[in-house]
């Protein structure tokens, strides 16, 4: 693998200093991308397969700017205080900086998970997005949180089996569901937040980007899962493809992703 | 008593959904799951999704129990008992 230039760069976004690294290709870009990281402890979970993600784009001539959002990793603000019209205009932020600073030939944005959901928003909201990556994204947002919940539970039950002091307090906090402020794995997740989130659903009309569209579903399955397949169908140049692969926004390790990156980067390789 | 065939499907129900390096069939109907593949929370989940989602039951809040999830067969009695 060659070495190539990785730079730290600040995107200035409603008045915060967002932390971000810039992977640039040894040859003149094909294009730009911004990555747009999932949510909360899923972030750090996938932040070794986005690093390698952004290094394999790179090396494919693709320039790949990684960054934190408002409240997340080393960007300030206090994620109990972030929204999602926040995050998307941190994306928006992303994509002009990006486009200020290499003018690439195409730019486009790759979304992991609500990253994904996100990614897929801004892209609509904007005429500048060339191309659209979604790996494994949020497609319905009431069911994410669901799921969630579902995690804080069975989190608590095994807290509780295993004689940890706070099990009785994290089963009721897990079970006080629906009213307030939430606990997502250590992550305060107020009403608002939780609300917009649950709100998000992109199968709910027909997805106006025009450009190139890939979904890929990682999972144990050979095939496209059908909320994901409904939703390549929704964009009108959009495909899914499916990868065998753990899930690597769920446990923090070491998981091979090179299955999905690949890929991704043999998708991108057609539009140079 | 749950039937064989459902303790199998679960069995490979738990093996593609877990990454389980394992035959499906050498998975004893009686043994502990979580001490001897390692299961954790993430995993957990993974088999109540994969449980919901394969033999369409619905987990309600109160059902999760650490015992619920120790064996096959205590798994195969849930099911039966969720589609009854």
């Amino acid at each position: 693998m060659v070495a190539l230039e990785e730079r730290l760069v600040t995107i200035e976004s409603g008045g915060r200093g967002l932390h971000g690294v810039l992977h640039l290709p040894e040859d003149p870009a094909a294009g730009a991308f911004v990555f747009c990281h999932p949510f909360a402890e899923e972030k750090k979970c996938a932040h070794r397969t986005m690093v390698e993600a952004a290094r394999a784009f790179a090396e494919a001539g693709w320039a790949a700017l990684r960054f934190d959002l408002r409240g997340c990793g080393d960007s300030p603000g206090e994620f109990g205080e972030c929204d999602l019209s926040g995050w998307g205009a941190d994306l928006h932020s992303a994509l002009d900086w990006l486009r200020g600073e290499l003018s690439p030939r195409r730019a486009g944005l790759l979304g992991l998970r609500l990253g994904g959901a996100l990614a897929a928003r801004v892209a609509e909201e904007r005429d500048d997005v060339d191309c659209l990556v979604l790996w494994e994204p949020i497609v319905d947002g009431e069911r994410y949180i669901h799921e969630n919940l579902r995690r804080s539970i069975i989190k608590a039950m095994m807290t509780r089996h295993e004689g940890g002091e706070d099990a009785d307090g994290a089963a009721g906090q897990a079970h006080a569901l629906g009213e307030g402020t939430v606990d997502f794995d250590g992550y305060q997740v107020p009403e608002r937040m939780r609300e917009q989130i649950a709100a998000s659903n992109l199968l709910d009309q027909p997805r106006g980007f025009p450009g190139p569209v890939l979904v890929v579903n990682l999972s144990t399955s050979d095939s496209v899962a059908e909320p994901l397949r409904l939703l390549a169908d929704c964009y009108p140049a959009g495909s899914a493809a499916a990868v065998r692969q753990e899930p690597v926004w769920q446990r923090i390790g070491v998981i091979d992703a090179t299955p999905t990156t690949q890929l991704t980067v043999e998708w991108l390789q057609q539009m140079r | 008593m749950a039937d064989d065939q459902l303790k199998q499907q679960l069995k490979e129900m738990i093996v593609e959904r877990l990454f389980l390096d394992v035959e499906p069939a050498q998975i004893a109907d009686d043994e502990n799951l979580m001490e001897n593949y390692d299961i954790d929370s993430v995993n957990l989940f993974e088999i109540v999704v994969g449980l919901e989602e394969h033999f369409e039951i619905s987990f309600e809040d109160e059902d999760f129990s650490v015992d619920l999830f120790a064996t096959v067969d205590s798994l195969a009695e849930y099911v039966e008992r969720k589609r009854s």
